[in-house]
């Protein structure tokens, strides 16, 4: 008997309502400690990756989210009941931790779109390049795009926190940059209950920059913000 | 290959979808607590293939150009 986990929530002792999950299959809570897991029973280990299924993964955990607080397992967590127990009973004080960071908060993504004003650093001039000077160069390109990413890291943070910092309580941004633009993919953790306010203080963003495309998504469950596995790592040293 | 992790079949039904579809699989397939270390997908029945699982699964393309790299080292061998 295998168990597909969905995720990992605090203070549920019964579901109210069924829930089907992945392939129609009935969700249930499995108490764990004073955790509660919501899964579902498979007998074998195969489950389809189709969209339906990883939707229905979403569904399953929307299903509680508006209510509780939790955890989300990542798409395709299938286990042993044993597997199951193990992972909670190692990483307990780590899933209180998570817990208690994202409790009444809810996930917002920003998608930002940002036009270069300034052209990428481009090459040395041609010269008598020999193999130093080319390794040299190589080296300043990674030098100038490792500085340059921080650099617009910190512009495009400084610019969300002037409108968005006192509802914010973490944040997490991904750059893609390219030669014309940059793709941020922003995720912020926010209390519920400020979820009106957030949507109209982006809307104030977008009204004061124009020249950036903003797109906002959300509320999410907490999927940007529970990645216990590295704080375990850097708190414990294990690699 | 077998594994004692997940086996989980990758279907043909992938198809392009709207952006809400596209950021809810983004958030399923690439975010959340990871319990088991890795998992195994099945290509269309055809051969199995691990992944550890903070690769991002974002298409059965992306699983077929994985398996087709797979198949391409192990006859390299």
């Amino acid at each position: 008997m295998k168990l597909y986990a969905y995720c990992l929530v605090e203070d549920l002792d019964t579901l109210d309502v069924p829930v089907r999950g992945i392939d129609g299959a009935a969700v249930r809570l499995l108490k764990i400690d004073e955790f509660g897991v919501l899964v579902s029973d498979g007998e074998s280990d195969a489950f389809p990756l189709t969209k339906e299924s990883a939707v229905a993964h979403d569904t399953v955990v929307r299903s509680v989210f508006d209510r509780r607080t939790l955890l989300p397992f990542r798409f395709g967590s299938v286990v042993s009941e044993q597997q199951l127990r193990h992972y909670v009973a190692t990483y307990k004080p780590a899933l209180k931790k998570s817990l208690a960071h994202v409790r009444g908060c809810v996930q917002m993504d920003l998608k930002i779109i940002w036009q270069y004003t300034k052209p990428a650093a481009g090459p040395l001039p041609e010269e008598d390049r020999g193999p130093g000077t080319t390794f040299l160069e190589k080296k300043r390109r990674e030098l100038l795009g490792d500085e340059r990413q921080v650099a617009e890291k910190t512009e495009l943070s400084n610019l969300l926190h002037k409108e968005l910092g006192d509802l914010l309580r973490d944040e997490q941004i991904e750059l893609q940059p390219s030669k014309t633009a940059v793709l941020a993919a922003v995720f912020h953790l926010i209390e519920r209950a400020n979820t009106a306010r957030y949507r109209e203080n982006v809307q104030e963003i977008r009204n004061k920059r124009p020249d950036l495309k903003i797109r906002l998504s959300g509320p999410w469950p907490p999927y940007s913000f529970v990645n216990i596995e590295l704080e375990f790592k850097s708190q414990f040293g294990v690699s | 290959m077998s594994s004692p992790f997940d086996q989980i079949i990758v279907s043909e039904e992938w198809e392009n979808s709207d952006v809400s579809l596209l950021e809810t699989l983004d958030h399923v397939l690439n975010r959340g607590l990871v319990i088991a270390g890795e998992i195994t997908i099945s290509v269309a029945d055809i051969d199995l293939i691990f992944l550890g699982l903070n690769v991002m699964v974002s298409s059965v393309e992306t699983a077929q150009d994985l398996l087709r790299k797979r198949q391409t080292e192990t006859i390299a061998e």
